[in-house]
This record gives structure tokens, sequence and C-alpha cells, in this order.
């Protein structure tokens, strides 16, 4: 149980590092959102 | 009967009650927030009001029917009917407390219950409507599914474990929702018009609220002041976090950035699923927990977003499948060694436990759904589920109420 507990936070660790960094909202779609 | 209240006991039981009580405005602050600005008012209004209407529901016949003298396993007596003989003396379930002060924590659970329902018909239910369902469901929902599993009933005597109110609260309230969202059909330009939560700050607050209250949810349910309830707080509060960090994860990898309101979402599916287990396991099996509700509860919701259903707050994906993974988590992962008046689960050689806990989902889920399903037809024939769709558009804060949240 303690292995299995310490592994699933080592994975979500690891997905941080590996996650994608998608840019910033621009300021049309800022304004595209408020219009809505 | 000698008097064998404890001081320490009656005073963290009443101060939990007073814990779960908050997470009501708190939720109506969470289910506020995720709303646009035209039903916010409307949408804290089903929380604040439902504090108020089940708060006298309870003590009039509520605690009697869940909790009273037990009549074959399916509902209690009404000897306790508009609180008579409960009073200052200990009662039949908590030997150490007054049976008031046992009473009204109960009640704070009786409260929240329909409150969460009311996330999935937000920003189209009548007032009229949610009035007369709460009472109803309250009532032929509610209380009988309490009763079968606290208060002596089949579920408790067949071993179900639920410490704090998996299987009662969240399983009958989650699968409600989904139930109430497919009978009241979908909001006006659902899937054509943007329906963005219109202060994401609010439902943060709110869930961080919550997440404070829960500590009286799960170890409140101790009932005493002691080991047990320091156990179910550390667990308590590991899941929650547990399930924030695996939610705002995946939703990270799956769109593209780490989502503020899915760790709030996330931490609330965390809190729900160690809800029933939060008196059986340990804090490794509490992380596992967390894991799981992050992951299944995410996963419901795109599900359920996939199908087109409108469950406008989520309400299922949360708290019917989290507290689904819950209860049969505790069937997996409890054990004596935290609660010796508990039976050990899956993990430590006993897989009856884990049938046992899958026959108490599903005769929740089953009977909350048909009767959510009766009660919602019969208010649609005699008060109409919705409003008028120029009311929907204009919005309920105004059509409802006749007034604004902002001036500004």
């Amino acid at each position: 149980m303690e292995v299995l507990a310490f592994a699933a936070f080592a994975i979500l660790v690891v997905s941080w590092l590996i996650a994608p960094s998608r840019p910033p909202i621009t300021t049309v779609e800022t304004e595209e959102r408020a219009a809505a | 009967m000698p008097n064998t209240i404890s001081a320490g006991d009656t005073a963290w039981l009443l101060a939990s009650a007073a814990l779960v009580m908050l997470m009501t405005p708190a939720l109506g602050f969470f289910y506020g927030g995720l709303v646009r600005r035209k039903n916010v008012l409307a949408t804290i209004m089903h929380s604040f009001f439902i504090l108020c209407l089940i708060s006298v529901q309870w003590v009039l016949w509520g605690y009697t029917l869940a909790f009273g003298p037990d009549h074959g396993g399916i509902i209690g007596g009404l000897d306790w009917l508009a609180l008579k003989g409960v009073g200052q003396d200990p009662g039949p379930y908590a030997p150490t407390v007054p049976h008031e002060a046992y009473m009204v924590f109960q009640m704070m659970f009786a409260v929240i219950t329909p409150a969460l329902i009311t996330g999935a018909f937000a920003e189209r239910k009548r007032f009229k409507a949610f009035v007369v369902f709460t009472l109803l469901w309250a009532t032929f929902v509610y209380d009988p599914v309490a009763h079968w599993v606290w208060g002596g009933g089949w579920l408790g005597q067949l071993g179900a474990l639920d410490f704090a109110g998996g299987t009662v609260v969240h399983i009958t309230s989650g699968v409600s929702a989904l139930v109430a969202a497919l009978v009241l059909g979908r909001r006006v330009g659902f899937g054509r018009e943007a329906m963005d939560p219109h202060d994401a700050t609010m439902t943060v607050l709110g869930a961080s609220l919550l997440w404070f209250g829960w500590f009286g949810f799960n170890a409140g349910s101790a009932i005493t002041a002691g080991g047990l309830a320091a156990n179910a707080f550390v667990v308590t509060n590991t899941a929650a976090a547990m399930a924030a960090l695996t939610w705002m994860t995946v939703s990270w990898l799956h769109k593209g950035a780490p989502s503020v309101l899915g760790a709030a979402a996330g931490a609330v599916a965390g809190l729900v699923a160690i809800t029933p287990a939060s008196g059986y396991v340990d804090v490794s099996a509490s992380i596992l927990i967390g894991l799981g509700a992050g992951v299944f509860c995410y996963t419901a919701i795109q599900l359920t977003k996939r199908l087109k259903v409108d469950d406008a707050l989520d309400v299922f994906g949360v708290h019917g499948v989290g507290g689904a993974w819950g209860a049969i988590a505790t069937g997996i992962f409890a054990t004596v060694a935290i609660n010796s008046a508990a039976k050990d689960g899956l993990v430590y050689g006993n897989p009856g436990q884990l049938g046992i806990q899958a026959i108490a989902v599903g005769a929740s889920i089953v009977y909350s759904a048909v009767m959510t399903f009766v009660i919602l037809k019969l208010i649609d024939v005699f008060v109409g589920l919705r409003v008028p769709e120029s009311e929907e558009v204009l919005g309920l804060d105004a059509t409802q109420h006749r007034e604004a949240a902002y001036q500004i």
C-alpha cells in the first residue's frame, strides 16, 4: 500500500514535468469571451 | 440511566455540526460562481433555502423517519415526531453525547444532501417546483436511505460500511442529479452558446469552505473526540489534496493548462470519495482513493458532456461517481487496524465486504433514481418543473426573485 501511495504521487510529479505549456490567451480571445 | 455524557465528545460533535452547517452556504457559493451572473442569486438561494426548509422538516418528521425505532429494516417509526423523547440524555446511537446533539449533527447531513442536487437543475428550474421537490425528496429518498444505512435498517444489518455518507449523501444526490438533468432537459442555448462560470473566485472560495466544513462531516462522524476522529481528519485532508492534484494534472494533460476550477472540483471529488471510507482506511489508502477520485470523476464529466447531458454543475460526475468509488474503495481498503468495530476489506483478506459494498451502491442508485423520477414527474404535472423560455433567457434572479446580485 505504501509503495502504491508513493508511486501515485511520483506519477503526478512526473506529469507536471512533461505537461504541455499552452500559449497564453490572446487579447482577441479574451474579448471574444467577454462578448459571448 | 446513569449520566455517561462526555464533555469532550459533546463539544466536538456540536462543533462538527456547526462545521457541517457551513458547508451548505459554502456549496451555494461553489455553485453560485459556476453559473452565469443572471442566475447567481437563485443558485445561492437554493442552498440557503434548503438550510431553512430541512432544518424544520428534520425536527418535525425527518429525524424520526431516519433514526426512529426500526420498522422491518425499511423506515424509522414515528416515536420521535417533533423530537418527542429526544432530549438531553444520550440516545441509542451515541452513548456519550446528548441525543439532541446527535440529532442536530445528523440534521446538517440531511440539509446538504438535497442542496447538492440543485447543481444539476441550475439556471432553469421554477422556484416553486424546487421547494416541493426538496421536501418530497428529503422525506421519500434521504430519510429512508439514511435509515437503511445508519438507522438500524437492512443495509446496516447486512454489514455495509458508510462512515459519513458515501451512499446516503453522495450516491443518492449524484444519481438524483443525473435523473433531474435528464427529466428537465437542457438549458436554452446549451451547446450553442458559452455558459462560462461568472466568478471563478467565488467557486474556489466555496470549495475551500466546503473542505473546511468537511472535517466536521467526516471526523465528526466518529461521534467521539478521540483517535478515530483524528484518523478521519487526516485521511480526509489527504484524499482531498490528492484528488485536487490529480484532477488538475489530468486536465492539464488533456487540455493543456492547469485549471484552477479543476483543482477546486478535484478537491471536492476527493472529499466525496473519502467520506464513506474515512473511518476505516489508513493514509496510504486515502492517497489511492484521492487518485481514483481525480481520474474517475474527471472522466465521468467528460463522458456526460460528450453525451450532451446538461448536468449544469457536474453533480453526477463529482458526487455520484465519487460517492460510488468511495463506497467501493471502502470495501477494498477498510481495515480493523483503524476501526475495530468495522471489518477488513479486500486487500486485507475479506472479499465479501466488497460484495456488500456493491449491494449498498446498487440499492442506493436504483432507489434514488426511481423515486426521483417519480417525484419530478408528479411535480411536472401539478406544478411545472421549468420556467418559461423567456424567463430562462432573462435569468432566474430577476424572474424568480425580483432581485439582482450585482449593481455594478
